[in-house]
């Protein structure tokens, strides 16, 4: 990270991890973690966290072409949960990783309730430092948002994967669903550690020559600026179930400037995930830093952790009509 | 700490605020466009593509291959088809502006010597990296390139009668590109428009004109190398096939990251351990024909 003296404002700690930021590149944005350190200039210690690519018990192929597609300030998506599976992951690739640099957060998903323990297992005899339960995946036909829909099938998942580790264990929520406090609640019962609040909307391009949609999976889940409203409720109402626990909250969900973050923060996170943002500007994530430092300084506050939920809702938002109409 | 020789793929994509220096229009939408990037002009090599932000109002960047570097002046130039909303916005920059620019990025084309006798096939917006193929290749006269270019709108350039007398070919296909000409590479132009002094039909009926005009030994000597539509490419792989040619095919997918972060844009590849998918940004944009389309 950029040295200042104020960088220390920053850290926070997250399920017992040490983060350098409260900002978390997200799953399926950043590969297995070096794709971006490509880029001259990028660091992964500008982050608090990496989420890795989303893992599986045995390889998958993902979807057919078109895989992302632009829509008006963001995109849809539906790569399908390409990865080499976790046997790969943890010998092949979790070796490769400089865990000095940030901590490492592994994704786990699968069609069933089965896979999902073995994966868990797997990365629980690893060097990483959480393991991130994907129940929100829209892109695939078994398990992701079929359990994460569901408050039941989402406690069950979250029971069976705490029953296999001791490491931080941080639910990924779906925003496609009718009650997500709900489910939230259910999941803390579960024995989860943490939240990450929100995965990508469900949605649809329709290619109006040929009369089909754009996406080979023929829907896809929406992120970028155009999610970060729905993302913020999300987050806010999560966060209330959830102060009483002392169980944080990764807010994500179109965040691209130091605005964006503190929003999240305000709203109830402890953390920001940042995804979308990075494919516009690979060197996002420090600029975000130093404006949440300015923020800080300009606010006199010393922690960045003092931000979190700190939302004054307005009284009385429903105002009644007086009598005589107008 | 970090080893640096484990890890040779770090900091090699650069990201430039690059000032436009011309911006040219031609008929059909197409667009010449020539900015300041002195980081990606000196690692760009044929088959290299850079990641532009368009327009501040779009949330995506947009990948376009790379027609011509100048490493001493530090210049990149595209040549690109305005066909989206993105293109159509990028259209509209104009010279003196900046726009970010993250490049040079993906495998780059492979020439070999034993192979002296590159078929360079470009197809439309499959052109710029079928030049900056030909542009390394004049300093050595060992290479013996021959270019063919095709295209349904009107080409970008002013086309001319070629220098170069080449073996093989119809009566009367004689335009030819004057960039390869004044660099003293043979080339000739392909298109269904009935434009004149250009063959009428396909890049690959002219390529396998030019092929069939060889001799045997001369043949052994062609490596194939193409870029352009998907259908040109499959009839491209299916020309190289017939005459038992390697070939190397450029690849365009929709886009995210460009970095190898999203998995966004793969296709599917055969290898001997079964199909695989590689990403066209990291992994390409160049791959082996054969591998692609089978």
């Amino acid at each position: 990270m950029a040295s200042t003296d104020q960088n220390h404002k920053l850290r926070i700690d997250f399920c017992g991890m040490k983060f350098n930021s409260p900002l978390v590149l997200l799953s399926g944005c950043v590969g297995f973690g070096e794709e971006y350190t490509r880029v001259a200039g990028f660091s992964n210690r500008d982050v608090g966290a990496v989420c890795l690519k989303g893992t599986t018990g045995s390889a998958r192929l993902g979807n057919p072409a078109h895989r992302v597609y632009e829509t008006p300030m963001g995109m849809l998506n539906a790569i399908g949960l390409q990865n080499p599976g976790v046997d790969r992951v943890v010998d092949g690739i979790l070796p490769t990783l400089d865990f000095d640099e940030t901590r490492f957060i592994a994704n786990v998903s699968g069609s069933t309730i089965e896979e999902y323990i073995a994966v868990t297992r797997r990365f629980d005899d690893s060097p990483i430092d959480a393991i991130e339960i994907n129940i929100s995946c829209p892109n695939v036909k078994e398990g992701g948002v079929a359990f994460g829909n569901d408050p039941d099938m989402s406690a069950r998942v979250v029971a069976a994967c705490r029953a296999v580790t001791r490491k931080p264990l941080i639910t990924k929520l779906s925003p496609n669903q009718t009650d997500i406090a709900e489910n939230a609640r259910r999941c803390i019962e579960a024995g989860t550690d943490g939240f990450a609040v929100i995965n990508t909307l469900m949605g649809m391009a329709v290619d109006i020559e040929t009369r089909t949609p754009v996406i080979g999976n023929n829907q896809g889940g929406l992120s970028g600026p155009a999610i970060k409203p729905v993302a913020l409720l999300k987050v806010h109402q999560v966060h209330q179930v959830c102060k009483a626990h002392g169980i944080p909250i990764i807010g994500q969900g179109g965040v691209t400037t130091a605005e964006d973050a503190l929003e999240f923060l305000i709203a109830g996170a402890s953390a920001v995930g940042v995804g979308t943002a990075l494919f516009y500007d690979p060197l996002v994530c420090p600029k975000i830093n130093q404006g949440i430092l300015a923020y800080l300084h300009r606010h006199g506050l010393d922690q960045v952790g003092q931000l979190t939920g700190s939302l004054s809702l307005n009284q009385s938002p429903v105002r009644h009509t007086p009598a005589c109409g107008g | 700490m970090t080893n640096p020789a484990t890890k040779p793929h770090r900091g090699t994509i650069h990201l430039e605020e690059a000032a436009i220096l011309t911006h040219q229009a031609y008929p059909g939408d197409q667009y010449v466009l020539r900015v300041q990037a002195p980081a990606c002009a000196a690692k760009a090599l044929p088959g290299s593509f850079a990641h532009l932000q368009c327009d501040p109002l779009l949330a995506m960047r947009r990948p376009l291959s790379i027609m011509r570097v100048d490493p001493q002046q530090g210049w990149v130039e595209f040549l690109y088809k305005a066909v989206g909303e993105g293109t159509r916005l990028l259209a509209r920059r104009q010279p003196g502006e900046t726009l970010s620019l993250l490049g040079p990025i993906g495998v780059p084309f492979q020439v070999h010597p034993e192979r002296p006798r590159p078929l360079l096939l470009g197809g439309g917006v499959g052109i710029p990296p079928m030049v900056f193929l030909a542009d390394s290749l004049r300093a050595d006269t060992a290479w013996q390139p021959f270019v063919v270019m095709g295209s349904e709108v009107p080409f970008p350039f002013q086309a001319r009668p070629s220098q170069f007398l080449v073996p093989g070919l119809p009566e009367g296909v004689i335009a030819a590109m004057p960039l390869l000409e004044d660099w003293g590479i043979p080339s000739r132009l392909a298109s269904l428009q009935g434009y004149p002094g250009v063959f009428e039909g396909y890049v690959t009926d002219l390529a396998r004109a030019w092929l069939q005009g060889l001799t045997d030994a001369e043949r052994t000597e062609v490596e194939v190398f193409s870029c352009g539509p998907h259908p040109m490419l499959e009839a491209v792989a299916h020309l190289a096939r017939e005459f038992d040619l390697p070939c190397q095919v450029s690849l365009e997918e929709f886009m995210a990251c460009a970095v190898g972060g999203c998995a966004g844009c793969t296709v599917e590849i055969q290898t001997p351990d079964g199909p695989a998918m590689k990403r066209v940004c990291v992994d390409g944009p160049v791959f082996d024909a054969q591998q692609v389309f089978r």
